[in-house]
């Protein structure tokens, strides 16, 4: 996809635009948005559900859009509709107070009257390319044909410093600190369950099991305690997920999903524990097997 | 029943029952008994007959279900859990079976311990400490810890600990019951050496050499005293 | 011996196990440390970035998102106006635009224009060159970052040939020459960002505008009077404008656009803190239930139960306060690599940090280590003080 702008055009003068004229804190609003339901047959636009709820408005009601944040030169529409508007985290704590109106509606309600070219020009064209690998070279392409007009490809470059990469980086940053940690945890424990059994192992060792036989059902254990621990923790993450969302949902007015546990993320979780719970029971207990057999029976 | 001297633990019609699933069991019967000042007393019996429970009551480490218990005229039911561990630490001595040192201090810290805890002065009680080590032929061992001590070595320096506030009474919990004979006559000797320097002493002991050097020996059987004769 | 004392020598007692958990204390406490310097970090720079600037009130023709304020109309008069008001040190118009300048690569750069009124109080600090002047011959000067004079192989005396940048899109009016008169340092400046300052002048030409127009005009107050003083005078005088005290700003950031580094903290430092407690809670448990005839005996020898309690309370006060303190260097360590990571994001000026220390955190720290210790010893103290002694001393034995 080759982009010039944030909106998504696939036929011009049919699809609905996102328009940013009613936005912030809402002071401008009531300047901008008037309820009327005298003018009949005004054209349709569809009003974002946060909107509605601010503005107390329904679907069918009258109301007057201006493209000026003074309010000047109103326009009246029809509220044919409303809609949820793209979850987007970049901006989930702004209020999502917003309108889709016909690309011609929106640009007579912006368009400036002195200039009679106005109503042809727009704000950004989207284009899918039939070959989206050539984009980069479209871009560069259509820049030097057109130089008034800026023409980027939507995919191209600068990943490293997406805010959706940084942020994952930084999310992954925490998670391997708190498996650090965790896997500390498992160590106590470990050495805490291998102290408890050094009469049992002693006598294991007495009745003629090897090192190696104690150190292979220690490393069993580690493997089914983590596994067992992991599993618990993917199922409490797998349940409490609807919880976290629809806290988060409520808090920012969004359905944005903000937990999401996949099967990858199970996965590499249960994949992470097993081994760190076998690493940390033969490290707890490596000591035990490796003491003399009669000070581990002896108190 | 006593000695000469006014008693120091008098204890009426003591009744301890414990509430166990199948029903309740009374591990004492209508226990009466006195100790007097610089007594020694032994209690015998088989296990199970509540030997021990007796010198718990006694101890006011437990709680007679019913009856009296008076330590040096004090009605002990009375008086509140902090009353009773100032109580334990300032006018009784335990010595336990299983010793019950602490490992991670040295013999004459572990000496210290009941003193500090008393409020004892810090040069006050290492001197008494160390006196007291002398005391039960284990001043060549002060700064030993536990694990590098012997079974018998051990004994002594809980005996040295229960000594270290001054107390009246002494009671001690098959004291030998962990020990071998020669070092069991050890441990017995000092105990000589206590009464003999005034202090009350209760044993509970299976131990036939230890018994036969108290002035009285008290047999249970089934929570009672069955019955009692002076040595 | 005093509890402290003794907690001290218990724990030397079980060497490998307290040093377990003293680690698990400090790798769980280098986070909430961290996010103690995330919960506010943010907040704590973005002010110091505000008072870098050099003004503390902002006055604004409408609220909302840039994007859709209205622009200060008069802006000249009207900056004139607020200066002349007894608790107004300055009040400096300004004008944000974009702009596009040729570059070598096929593409043009980007740049941040800041255009302010005719004043000699800025937010930039020239290193290079001179800065801009009042004169009329230099009215097209221009003071750029010193990553667009590297970018652009440019420094004081070069011409660069500039187009607008107007409602985001190229602006079909011919290119404006201007010459730069300073390479300078903006407090705002990301790592990546192409930063210039120019006067009105330069904006006009590049994106028709109504001249005079301003976005903002930024005020410094007079030190005697303060922020509050300087924003009431404005109000009173000037009622159809919005102003805001850097304070009012900041209250504002926080409750609106803070949001998420506070929750992933508070979620984080909750996490932690309940690591903390089960860790020590655990250790501790383990560590009574092992020494249960040990405690009895003391019991029995006349250690009261607020002794025995005391003793595991200054176990879990040890374990924890060794972690924490461990804690704080580790956490300062891995701050600055989180903090290298967030900065990474777009926009965001080099000198604006998410984890940023100040003596409170410390205080806040100490505080919810307290509640940790005090958290992770309750159980432990319950089993102490409840521990029957007669019985536990019989199954000794028994055992």
């Amino acid at each position: 996809m080759v982009s010039a702008g944030a909106s998504r055009v696939r036929s011009i003068g049919r699809v609905l635009f996102v328009i940013g004229l009613i936005v912030g804190f809402g002071h401008a609003l009531p300047s901008a948005i008037t309820v009327n339901d005298t003018q009949p047959d005004p054209p349709a636009v569809l009003f974002s559900r946060q909107l509605l709820a601010a503005r107390h408005l329904q679907v069918g009601d009258v109301v007057e859009l201006s493209g000026d944040p003074s309010g000047a030169n109103p326009q009246q529409f029809r509220i044919a509709g409303s809609y949820e508007p793209m979850p987007d985290p970049i901006r989930v704590t702004s209020e999502r107070l917003e309108a889709r109106l016909h690309l011609p509606d929106l640009l007579r309600l912006t368009g400036d009257p002195d200039d009679p070219q106005d109503d042809d020009s727009l704000s950004a064209i989207n284009v899918k390319l039939r070959r989206p690998e050539d984009a980069e070279a479209f871009a560069r392409d259509w820049s030097a044909r057109v130089p008034a007009i800026g023409v980027r490809s939507s995919s191209g470059g600068e990943t490293e410093h997406n805010p959706f990469e940084v942020l994952s980086r930084f999310h992954q940053a925490i998670a391997s600190l708190t498996v650090i940690t965790g896997a500390v945890f498992l160590l106590a424990l470990m050495v805490l369950l291998a102290d408890e059994r050094r009469e049992t192992v002693g006598t294991l060792r007495l009745i003629g099991l090897t090192r190696a036989r104690v150190l292979a059902q220690v490393l069993v254990e580690g493997a089914i305690i983590a596994g067992a621990g992991a599993i618990f923790g993917v199922a409490l993450a797998a349940l409490t997920e609807g919880v976290f969302n629809a806290f988060f949902q409520w808090r920012y007015d969004t359905s944005l999903i903000f937990v999401r546990v996949t099967p990858s993320i199970a996965w590499r979780s249960i994949a992470v524990a097993i081994p760190l719970g076998m690493a940390a029971s033969v490290l707890a207990s490596w000591a035990l097997v490796r003491s003399n057999t009669l000070t581990l029976v002896r108190r | 029943m006593s000695g000469s001297h006014p008693p120091i633990v008098e204890a009426r019609d003591i009744w301890r029952i414990f509430p166990m699933p199948a029903g309740p069991v009374a591990a004492l019967r209508e226990v009466t008994m006195e100790v007097s000042e610089g007594e020694y007393v032994a209690i015998a019996g088989p296990s199970g007959c509540g030997k021990s429970t007796l010198l718990h009551v006694l101890g006011c480490v437990d709680t007679a279900t019913s009856g009296e218990l008076r330590l040096e005229g004090r009605d002990v039911g009375a008086l509140s859990d902090a009353a009773r561990s100032r109580l334990r630490l300032e006018k009784i001595g335990f010595v336990f079976q299983r010793f019950f040192l602490l490992p991670m201090l040295t013999a004459l810290e572990n000496v210290e311990l009941p003193q500090a805890e008393a409020g004892v002065p810090p040069a006050v009680r290492l001197n008494r400490a160390r006196l007291l080590l002398d005391y039960v032929g284990l001043g060549h061992r002060a700064d030993h810890r536990p694990s590098q001590l012997s079974g018998g070595e051990m004994q002594r320096v809980a005996i040295a600990r229960a000594m270290a506030n001054r107390p009246r009474l002494i009671l001690a919990d098959e004291p030998t019951g962990e020990l071998d004979q020669a070092t069991g006559e050890a441990i017995a000797g000092l105990f000589d050496l206590l009464h003999k320097d005034g202090t009350a002493v209760v044993v509970v002991t299976h131990d036939p050499s230890i018994a036969e050097r108290a002035q009285r020996v008290l047999r249970m059987r089934d929570g009672r005293f069955v019955d009692r004769e002076l040595a | 011996m005093r509890a402290l004392a003794f907690a001290w020598r218990s724990l030397l007692r079980r060497g490998g196990r307290s040093a377990l958990g003293i680690v698990g204390i400090a790798a769980a406490g280098a986070l909430m440390f961290d996010m103690l310097l995330l919960s506010r970090g943010l907040l704590v720079s973005v002010r110091e970035l505000l008072d870098a600037f050099g003004f503390d009130v902002r006055v604004l023709a409408s609220e909302g998102i840039p994007q859709s304020r209205l622009p200060i109309e008069h802006a000249l008069e009207t900056a004139r106006a607020l200066s002349a008001l007894p608790e107004v040190a300055s009040a400096v118009p300004f004008r944000i635009g974009e702009a596009e300048v040729a570059a070598e690569s096929e593409r043009p750069d980007e740049v941040a224009l800041f255009a302010v009124g005719a004043t000699t109080r800025r937010i930039w600090t020239v290193v290079d060159g001179r800065d801009l002047s009042g004169r009329e011959d230099d009215a097209l000067d221009v003071v750029v970052n010193r990553r667009l004079a590297e970018r652009m192989n440019a420094g004081p005396g070069t011409s660069l040939e500039l187009r607008g940048r107007c409602s985001a899109t190229p602006s079909i009016l011919p290119p404006v020459t201007v010459r730069i008169a300073g390479v300078a340092t903006f407090p705002f400046d990301s790592g990546a960002q192409l930063t210039m300052a120019s006067r009105f002048e330069v904006l006009d030409r590049l994106c028709e505008r109504p001249v005079g127009e301003a976005d903002l005009i930024m005020v410094a107050s007079r030190p005697e009077s303060g922020p509050d003083a300087a924003v009431d005078a404005i109000r009173k005088a000037r009622p159809d404008l919005y102003t805001f005290s850097n304070d009012e700003v900041i209250e504002r950031f926080e409750r609106v656009g803070f949001s998420y580094f506070r929750q992933i903290s508070t979620a984080l430092a909750i996490v932690t803190l309940s690591f903390g407690i089960v860790l020590i809670t655990v250790l501790l448990t383990v560590s009574v239930n092992q020494r249960l005839g040990e405690i009895a005996a003391l019991r029995a020898i006349g250690f009261s139960r607020h002794r025995m309690a005391a003793d595991v309370l200054w176990e879990s006060a040890l374990l924890v306060g060794i972690g924490g303190l461990a804690a704080i260097p580790l956490g300062m360590a891995l701050s600055i690599w989180l903090d290298a990571i967030l900065r990474s994001l777009p926009g965001v000026p080099a000198t604006l940090h998410f984890f940023v220390f100040e003596p409170r955190v410390l205080w806040l720290y100490a505080g919810l280590l307290t509640g940790v210790a005090l958290g992770a010893a309750i159980y432990p103290m319950w089993l102490v003080t409840r521990l029957p002694i007669a019985g536990t001393l019989r199954r000794e034995f028994v055992s």
